[in-house]
């Protein structure tokens, strides 16, 4: 009996000492595993978030006078340095996940038009949102004091505080006039708007590519006809208003690599 | 018999999952003497260095409000020996050829570490071309030099000992008349442990005190911090230079009054004479485009430009106010350029420059600290 006892026992612990350690099995995960047999759903991959700028759908060509808004001016395109946040990924049954609180994006530094987002849960998803901008909870002053963006994007006290969200300029009409299309949370007010576009991706391959595309033309148009002026509009709330729903009718669409 | 199975059994089990690992004794903590990167046991052999022959104090940046954490380089930590040590070489001419002349000849306390003559002049008589920048709150300087040609100070601390138009002198010759200095021995020994003096240290401790060299006790900060009011002058100022107005807060923003960034403001017509960033990067569009200065302590800091050609502020804002010259870089912000400037009245001049003076921080200029 006893020995019976001691053979079941021995037989059991060999069974579980040896059982099929699981793990990733797909080698093109970040997390495979080489010594896992069984596949336990852990396998997390990478995903590129791209940021693109075109104009009339051309991609944009910087300091070149050869654009002309809705409101019939020429104007070029010297600076365009913008923040997006809150960049979310969505699932059909409403799962999210958040990508990156803050990210700063300059034509003038290439690398922030790509943002490399690791160990992403496996999934299928239908939609990605951000926000344009930055709402008011993190629209404070001095909360990003240590990010690329401060000091050059710092949004007067006197004016409201926090931060630009966007900064586009250039001239206007003729070399000898200036635009500059900034805006924020003027006198405090959250102009800042959230854009949820649908895409569809399965997680599961290693060149995943999401484009955000800013078509920048589309500021100055639609619903709102604006016209450039040399004079600021950081004080102008009803400018920024219309900034808004013209930024979140059309300028920003997304496409997806795969 | 039973025994036997059961250490059969126990063998079977052992044997069914080892893994490939081979033990090796020895230490296995990184920060012992004897530390075994093979080990993978530890044995308890591990013989520590208890008694540290050298050690240096550290000193602690405090970044005033409004202010990112001061980026301090990992191989150049802030010691009160190394800041000691580069004050004193910071004002002893022993750094130039014919020790004549100290970083302080040309970077004067009294004028925010900057030069009031236009050009400096060097230990053979001749001249630069730029004004001598301002040495303030520069641990937090993404760039050095107008032309942004350093990226760390300590790059930047390298250039006017070789100079030929400023200290004229070869490492080579600053490192024999240091390393035959039984003081400065002493000092390097205490600040870096080294017996041999080499630029590289020589560098280190004197950006080191550069980055002590902080202002942000003008009028203005105390306004900030409720402990005194502003003139009806300055706040008006204050409300030119933070609102579009003015726009001056785009390039000279936040409290430390500067983007880190270059631009062109419309000082000249093409061509130019000095080509600014342009001459680093290469790109005809960052043709006349010069590092945004601080405007702390603008009052001490006279004359004004990367050329020094304007002696006033007065000057200085009617360049912004009717004198913009167009060129194909100018900024777009420099406003209303196609008729000069700004157009301010008289008034909303003189409160602009009222609040520019608001900027200045006689504790900065008067500090004991800095002085040998």
């Amino acid at each position: 009996m006893k020995k019976t006892c001691l053979i079941i026992l021995g037989c059991s612990l060999i069974f579980i000492s040896c059982k099929k350690e699981k793990g990733c099995t797909d080698f093109a995960a970040t997390n495979y595993n080489a010594d896992a047999e069984e596949d336990d759903q852990s396998c997390r991959y990478n995903l590129s978030l791209n940021f693109t700028h075109t104009v009339d759908e051309e991609p944009l060509e910087i300091d070149q006078m050869i654009y002309a808004n809705a409101a019939g001016q020429n104007y070029n395109v010297q600076t365009l340095r913008y923040l997006i946040s809150d960049i979310t990924l969505h699932t059909v049954n409403g799962n999210s996940f958040l990508l990156d609180e803050v990210h700063f994006i300059t034509i003038s530094d290439s690398s922030t038009f790509n943002l490399e987002i690791q160990d992403l849960n496996s999934a299928h998803y239908s939609s990605i949102s951000f926000t344009m901008g930055l709402d008011s909870i993190k629209n404070i002053t001095d909360l990003y004091l240590n990010e690329s963006f401060f000091p050059s994007f710092a949004w007067p006290e006197i004016m409201g505080g926090g931060y630009h969200y966007m900064q586009l300029e250039g001239d206007f009409t003729t070399a000898l006039q200036g635009y500059a299309t900034h805006t924020g949370g003027t006198d405090g007010i959250d102009f800042s708007f959230n854009t949820n576009l649908p895409i569809a991706i399965n997680i599961d391959n290693v060149n995943t590519t999401v484009i955000i595309n800013m078509e920048i033309n589309n500021w100055y148009d639609n619903p709102n006809t604006i016209t450039l002026t040399s004079d600021g509009i950081m004080e102008d709330s009803n400018k920024q208003m219309q900034l808004k729903q013209n930024g979140m009718t059309d300028v920003f669409s997304v496409s997806v690599n795969q | 018999m039973k025994r036997r199975v059961f250490f059969l059994l126990l063998v079977i089990f052992f044997l069914s999952c080892k893994k490939d690992l081979p033990i090796i004794f020895g230490c296995i903590d990184q920060n012992a003497l004897n530390y075994n990167s093979l080990a993978t046991y530890n044995d308890g052999s591990c013989i520590f260095d208890t008694i540290s022959p050298h050690q240096t104090t550290p000193y602690a940046i405090v970044s005033p409000s409004g202010f990112p954490n001061m980026p301090v380089p990992e191989n150049n930590p802030m010691t009160i020996e190394g800041v000691a040590l580069g004050k004193k070489l910071f004002h002893d001419p022993i750094l130039s050829g014919d020790g004549t002349q100290s970083c302080s000849s040309c970077h004067l306390q009294s004028a925010a570490f900057s030069d009031t003559n236009r050009f400096s002049q060097g230990i053979n008589g001749s001249f630069g071309d730029r004004n001598a920048s301002t040495i303030i709150n520069v641990g937090w300087n993404a760039s050095n030099f107008w032309d942004g040609r350093a990226i760390t100070l300590e790059d930047q601390a390298f250039g006017p000992v070789v100079n030929l138009i400023e200290m004229n002198n070869t490492w080579k010759n600053v490192e024999n008349t240091l390393n035959s200095n039984a003081i400065y021995k002493d000092l390097f020994k205490k600040a870096f442990n080294i017996d041999d003096i080499d630029s590289t240290h020589v560098v280190k401790a004197i950006t080191q005190f550069e980055r002590t060299l902080i202002s942000s006790n003008s009028k203005y900060d105390k306004y900030l911090r409720q402990e005194v009011q502003l003139t009806p002058s300055e706040l008006n100022g204050y409300v030119i230079f933070n609102t579009e107005k003015g726009d001056c807060f785009h390039c000279h923003g936040t409290e430390m009054f500067m983007d880190n960034l270059f631009h062109n403001n419309g000082l000249d017509a093409e061509p130019f004479t000095d080509l600014g960033l342009a001459k680093v990067t290469g790109l005809p569009s960052d043709n006349g485009k010069f590092k945004t200065p601080t405007l702390r302590n603008i009052e001490f800091s006279f004359p004004y430009m990367h050329d020094g050609r304007f002696s006033t502020l007065e000057e200085v804002v009617e360049h912004y106010n009717s004198g913009l010259n167009y060129s194909s870089t100018v900024d777009p912000l420099m406003k209303k350029l196609n008729i000069g400037g700004l157009q301010l009245t008289n008034q909303e001049k003189q409160d602009l420059i009222a609040f520019l003076k608001a900027l200045s921080d006689p504790d900065f200029i008067e500090n004991p600290e800095f002085t040998p």
